[in-house]
């Protein structure tokens, strides 16, 4: 929000804002990444923001999951206190209320890691991406150590749209879905063996015509899903961000349109109070997604498992 | 002429701003009544309306991404 605003002093404000946000919510151009990395097999490896707000998920995650609950099962005595009772009722909740009705109770402990897994990455990346910490430390670079927004070299400039979601990128949820994807057919085969698994996929005993538009049917519906996953999470990641820099803009905006700066004021007690509220319902947002994302990863396996037919 | 573009995502998004609004409602409906006439299966109609309600979304949104990638793939 801060840094794009004085890039390009001769164009209107009206050009600029759509610039600004889309340069907040996407990641950065590969021409001033973090940290250049060569080509390896000609792909870029280099560390854009999207990808160091993954190291810095990883790294929450691990701190605040992975340490505490190895301490937790390394005691004699496992009586859960402070923050492992949190924990203690998430992971119960998953495993009680996603997993079980919808695998079933034989592969329940198979699938639950994974899908907690999921639940936790995707809602600590959610809710990294909601702290405005790097628009903070611009703010400090900017008018503090008086670093101007066109230095490219300097790492808080680069990293200053860094508050974003990971889970906002296209990439990053398409990986998880791809990993979705996979533990279908893993889940499938285990169950039911690897021909069985592929001839679950349709119903059996109709007639032969029927079967020619069910197969491809099923076979694309077999990559639909982890699409829509895809899609579903980074689009509603991605839209409540842009909702609430376009609503912030309007100041901008209305200060442009009338010429005074009392009217950005004016607007401004509309829109502030306006972004906090939407900002209020992205708290919502990022622990139903959260929540989505794990629930139907589970009801996909679940199909797999469970073939009603 | 050349802004004919920007009409057709307005009209769009209200279109999908019906739809998704006519779909919630009448799950919310359904859930509601459901639950006043059978107080005692609330946690089984709760999650039978959970799927389809976040399917319903998620096509929702993919709505709203193709109506801003038209605004700004233009």
């Amino acid at each position: 929000m801060i840094a794009g605003g004085e890039q390009t002093h001769d164009s209107s404000v009206m050009d600029q804002v759509g610039d600004n946000i889309i340069h907040h919510v996407s990641n950065s151009s590969l021409d001033h990444p973090l940290i250049h990395l060569p080509l390896v097999f000609g792909i870029d490896l280099s560390v854009t923001k999207h990808v160091f707000m993954l190291w810095i998920v990883a790294i929450v995650v691990a701190c605040a999951i992975i340490i505490p609950i190895q301490k937790y099962l390394q005691k004699n005595n496992p009586v859960p206190s402070g923050w492992m009772n949190l924990l203690e009722m998430i992971v119960k909740f998953i495993r009680d209320s996603i997993v079980k009705p919808n695998i079933g109770s034989k592969y329940t402990e198979t699938w639950a890691p994974m899908i907690l897994t999921f639940f936790f990455f995707i809602l600590f990346a959610n809710g990294i991406g909601l702290i405005p910490i790097f628009d903070l430390l611009g703010v400090l670079n900017r008018f503090i150590f008086q670093v101007p927004a066109s230095d490219n070299h300097n790492i808080i400039n680069a990293l200053l749209h860094g508050g974003v979601t990971a889970t906002g990128n296209f990439n990053v949820t398409a990986a998880l879905a791809v990993i979705t994807f996979f533990t279908i057919l893993i889940a499938g085969t285990r169950a039911h063996g690897f021909i069985n698994h592929w001839k679950n996929l349709v119903p059996p005993g109709l007639a032969w015509p029927v079967y020619i538009i069910l197969i491809p049917i099923e076979i694309i519906g077999m990559f639909v899903k982890p699409f829509a996953l895809t899609m579903r999470l980074a689009a509603n990641m991605t839209g409540g961000h842009i909702a609430i820099l376009a609503i912030l803009s309007f100041m901008a905006i209305f200060a442009e349109m009338f010429n005074s700066a009392t009217t950005g004021m004016g607007v401004a007690l509309f829109s502030v109070p306006l972004a906090t509220a939407i900002s209020g319902l992205e708290i919502i947002v990022v622990l139903v997604q959260a929540y989505v994302f794990t629930l139907l990863s589970a009801v996909f396996i679940g199909m797999a498992i469970n073939v009603h037919h | 002429m050349e802004n004919l573009h920007l009409f057709g995502v307005g009209v769009g998004l209200g279109l999908i701003v019906i739809g998704a609004g006519i779909g919630i409602g009448r799950l919310a409906a359904g859930a509601a009544e459901g639950i006043a006439r059978q107080p005692e299966a609330s946690d089984k109609i709760i999650a039978a309306v959970n799927l389809p309600l976040f399917l319903l979304e998620g096509v929702a949104i993919l709505g709203e991404v193709f109506a801003l990638l038209i605004v700004l793939m233009k």
